[in-house]
């Protein structure tokens, strides 16, 4: 039995707090503005291009020092400023609270407080901002996507939301997994007794991962990552190889696609620069490679103008300029073919977890 | 003899054959053209008249169906009432009752041209319903005459069939025929076409009755009237060779008539009450040269040449006297027969003979005889066209004369027109009109200086209105020539064209705008794309006045507009804080953990007050 690090406990509960207490102070701050007869503003880091830049230190794009100011000054500023003011308040009870909202959910409930949005992308736009001023991802504000992906293995988790506080759940009693939604994602991490945790890109292949025991078979949590993995199930991986000492191995499917999934998992997305905590920089990407089609000789499909034209844009990025990352590029981009992780059962159902993972992972001990 | 005779069938066959074949052309094509057309003319004729004389003009026009129950065409009496000076009643026949007769020659400014079009009216009636036309008139302000007549086209004179006088106490005149026409096709431009020209006449009231008994009446809006035109000579740009034949023709000092009254005149300035003789007279007259009038002088040499008393001179008729074969040829009652006479050259009065012959030397045709054309000008001309200044003007061969005409357009150092002849509506009298037609929220005017064309000058009026009452249905544009509505052919005018060619967005104007543009041009000859008289063509003078103007008033529009979108700016910005401050309280309120809101009024103050960011 893994036990979970002492040092981290209750972190749940601190982030919480953390977060409840930068909600006061900007309250605070707007408050007393409006009372001296000043405008308020936020000062939210800048999100724009320019200012996004990799941190070799910590393995992660983050925004650089630039900020924009929001004012209440500034006519044109006013309304998305009440909006940001009223996200604020909103989450602040969403938090107190303990209840859980949807991006959409945030639209809808603008309205009731004559907060105009004109569509959703710009509510989805104002809780980036918030995040950027909070430096909080909006999952800590009880903010959660549509999308769900799943985890499935022995994972033994205790609830913290309203209603199920203290309650423990393991997360092999299951064998479709478990929602990576809400309630998951603001529980404890109790214990397991895993020794990995394998990220698959497609939900067909982890159901057949459950039905072939490799949690068994490899002590393994397994997760499904429903393409590019969804910002609470990143934080999620983070967490079981930050609190529970469990590495990250990711399996994705053979083109300049799957290889991206892997690396947001390991060092986070351009797009959520302005966050940390979303990433696990141990995480390895076990395949598939590009070399892996030739050497497994799995059958290919040619690769689209718009995979090609994605190598190259990725040829850009610092953290494809070295090692086995831009290797696999040339490779790929030397092919033009591409292989899906179903390829494999061209050499039977079984062959990718009975051949191909047992093989990468031994692979994986020497990268 | 038999050149007049044939030149009097011609002058009375002509008219009616010309309106038989040009029908189309003179705006009489259809039965909805045709009441039309009708009705312009007769409004443009009484306004005409009341300008001419200064009357604050008045005008009841209506239509009235003989059968209101048949279908369009039809016959419609057309009637148009005026308080103008009316018509001496000895010319009513002349002037209604024969094609051709009128009095607007001359250069100046006028809406119709030479009369025409209302006797064209009156014959259309007449070949369509065979009706003759009614004419009321009163010109002394006692007694009113009406004549009923038709117009005999063979002989185009005049068919009365009634005449009859009364009383009377104010002037005016009534015009009333019967002419098959199309209302319920023509009606919506005539009522266009009454509605425009109010606008553009804001000084006339007039009234319009339509066939269904509905009364269009549009008020006086201005009491002082434009100022009235004035009549000038030509300017050598605007001519043709036939002009300058016609001239020459008029500039030949005639042989004066010698008549009793003739007689009496030279008698009269020789300062003589009995008769002497012929050398008596002669030796008088040698005297008093330098004071007496150049007919008389005329006279005197010519009784020189025949060597004739008064006595004499009353029995004789000068028939011919031709400089070239040096000869006066004339026609002795008491014997009845011709004689001639040698025309010594080394007579000293053979040159006043000569002279009044030939007409003047060119220098002073051109100073006299042209605006805007002195001695300094005529002499650079004459070096120009290769003439001497001399030259007799008539003495000149036909290739001269087209060669004259031809250097008279090349010559570039004639000033510009004289505007003088030209009458726009004036700035108030067009702002007014506008004010009242359109209420707008923002209107300008602006007449430009007189420009010129070919020899002809022109004037721009313009006037530009937004907002009010102006609906947002996109800009309207109300184009007038010499004060007449132009309602057809749009598409292809000139104004149009520089309408459409504006950027409205660099005016701040965007979508339909509630925008009218009043265009106004005034020309001795505004030049018409086509006969109808609808549509001004694109003359590069022209279009570039029209583009001056609507500039101007397009910035003054634009100036107006960033006004106004200030005034909007700082109301938006009142709203807005209203609106968002109170909000952000009470988030920031319960965010705080605070239970009493803070004190913003403050802060919505001074967020409505702010200047605009930049």
């Amino acid at each position: 039995m893994r036990l979970k690090n002492k040092s981290n406990a209750k972190t749940a509960e601190t982030r919480k707090k953390r977060l409840l207490s930068m909600l006061e102070q900007q309250g605070l701050s707007i408050y007393e503005h409006l009372d001296k007869g000043r405008f308020p503003q936020f000062v939210i880091p800048s999100r724009s291009v320019s200012n996004i830049v990799y941190d070799k230190k910590i393995r992660q794009y983050i925004l650089g020092s630039a900020s924009a100011v929001r004012s209440s000054r500034n006519m044109s500023q006013l309304r998305s400023y009440t909006q940001l003011a009223w996200l604020a308040f909103f989450v602040n009870r969403l938090v107190r609270e303990g209840k859980s909202s949807t991006l959409r959910d945030i639209y809808y409930s603008s309205q009731a407080f004559s907060i105009d949005f004109e569509d959703q992308p710009e509510s989805d736009n104002i809780i980036v901002d918030l995040e950027a001023v909070l430096t909080s991802p909006r999952e800590e504000f009880h903010i959660f996507p549509e999308e769900r992906s799943s985890v499935f293995g022995d994972l033994t988790i205790e609830y913290t939301v309203p209603g199920y506080e203290g309650k423990r759940m393991n997360l092999s009693d299951h064998p479709d997994g478990y929602l990576i939604g809400p309630s998951l994602s603001s529980a404890e991490l109790v214990d397991t007794s895993a020794e990995l945790v394998i990220a698959i890109e497609k939900g067909g292949l982890f159901t057949r991962f459950v039905e072939e025991k490799v949690h068994k078979k490899f002590k393994a949590i397994i997760v499904d990552t429903a393409g590019q993995a969804p910002r609470s199930t990143r934080n999620l991986l983070r967490r079981l190889n930050n609190e529970m000492g469990l590495p990250v191995v990711i399996l994705a499917d053979g083109d300049v696609y799957g290889e991206h999934i892997a690396m947001v998992i390991k060092s986070g997305s351009a797009n959520a620069a302005h966050l940390r905590e979303l990433t696990v920089p141990d995480a390895k990407w076990l395949g598939v490679w590009a070399t892996d089609i030739e050497k497994y000789k799995l059958p290919t499909i040619p690769m689209t103008e718009s995979d090609i034209k994605r190598i190259y844009d990725l040829q850009k990025d610092p953290r494809y300029q070295e090692g086995n990352w831009k290797k696999q590029l040339e490779v790929f981009l030397k092919l033009k073919r591409k292989a899906e992780l179903e390829a494999f059962s061209k050499y039977g159902l079984t062959n990718i977890t009975d051949k191909y993972l047992p093989a990468k992972l031994e692979e994986s001990k020497s990268f | 003899m038999e050149i007049s005779l044939s030149k009097e069938v011609f002058s009375q066959i002509s008219p009616s054959e010309f309106f038989y074949r040009n029908r189309d052309l003179a705006g009489f094509s259809n039965p909805t053209r045709s009441l039309y057309t009708s009705v312009r003319e007769f409004v443009e004729n009484a306004l005409d008249a009341c300008d001419h004389r200064k009357i604050l003009p008045d005008i009841h026009l209506s239509i009235k169906a003989v059968d209101p129950e048949q279908a369009d065409p039809k016959h419609y009496i057309l009637t148009v009432k005026d308080n103008g000076p009316g018509i001496d009643p000895e010319h009513i026949p002349l002037a209604f009752g024969t094609v051709l007769y009128g009095s607007k020659f001359g250069l100046k400014q006028a809406r119709g041209m030479f009369g025409l079009g209302a006797t064209m009216a009156i014959l259309y009636g007449q070949i369509t319903t065979n009706k003759p036309v009614t004419v009321k008139s009163c010109s002394d302000g006692k007694s009113l005459d009406e004549f009923v007549m038709l117009l005999d086209i063979q002989k185009n004179k005049p068919v009365i069939q009634k005449h009859t006088t009364k009383e009377a106490s104010k002037t005016g005149l009534t015009v009333s025929i019967v002419l098959e026409g199309d209302y319920s096709k023509a009606g919506s431009k005539i009522r266009d076409y009454v509605y425009q020209t109010s606008l553009i006449t804001p000084y006339a009231s007039i009234t319009f009755e339509d066939p269904a008994g509905e009364k269009f009446h549009y008020a006086r809006i201005v009491k002082d009237m434009p100022r009235p035109p004035t009549v000038i000579k030509p300017h050598p740009h605007g001519i043709d060779v036939e002009t300058i034949r016609r001239m020459i023709t008029d500039t030949h000092y005639q042989i004066p008539a010698i008549d009793n009254k003739m007689i009496d005149k030279v008698k009269k300035e020789l300062g003589l009450k009995k008769n002497l003789s012929p050398k008596e007279i002669l030796e008088r007259a040698q005297k008093r040269w330098s004071d007496i009038s150049k007919p008389v002088r005329t006279v005197i040499s010519v009784m020189s040449f025949l060597n004739i008393d008064f006595e004499g001179l009353q029995k004789i008729r000068i028939d011919d006297i031709d400089v070239a074969n040096k000869t006066i040829t004339y026609w002795d009652f008491g014997e009845s027969q011709s004689h001639s006479v040698e025309l010594s050259p080394d007579s000293p009065y053979y040159k006043q003979i000569a002279s009044t012959v030939q007409g003047d030397t060119l220098l002073t045709f051109l100073t006299k005889r042209f605006q805007r054309v002195g001695p300094t000008t005529a002499e650079k001309f004459c070096e120009f066209a290769k003439f001497k200044p001399d030259k007799r003007i008539g003495s000149m061969t036909n290739e001269e004369l087209v060669k004259l005409a031809d250097a008279l357009q090349k010559f570039e150092e004639f000033l510009s027109p004289d505007p003088s002849c030209l009458a726009p509506l004036g700035e108030e009298p067009l702002s007014k009109g506008i004010m009242k037609f359109f209420n707008p929220e923002f209107a300008a005017v602006w007449q430009r200086n007189a420009s010129a064309y070919s020899g002809f000058p022109f004037v721009v009026e313009m006037g530009i209105a937004y907002g009010g009452d102006i609906p947002p249905s996109g800009l309207k544009v109300y184009r007038f020539a010499n004060r007449i509505p132009l309602l057809y052919d749009e598409g292809s005018d000139v104004v149009l064209k520089i309408v459409n060619e504006t950027e409205w967005t660099r005016y701040k104007i965007k979508g339909d705008p509630p925008l009218v543009i009043v265009s106004h041009i005034c020309s001795t000859r505004i030049p018409y794309k086509t006969v109808g008289k609808e549509n001004v063509a694109d003359r590069p003078e022209i279009e570039r006045e029209l583009k001056n103007a609507l500039q101007y008033l397009a910035r003054k529009l634009a100036v107006h507009m960033s006004r106004q979108g200030a005034a909007d700016m700082a109301k938006k910005r009142a709203n807005l804080y209203s609106k968002y401050v109170p909000l952000i309280a009470q988030f920031a309120t319960e965010l705080a953990g605070k239970k009493k809101e803070p004190n913003y009024n403050q802060l919505i103050r001074m967020g409505s007050e702010i200047e605009e960011q930049v």
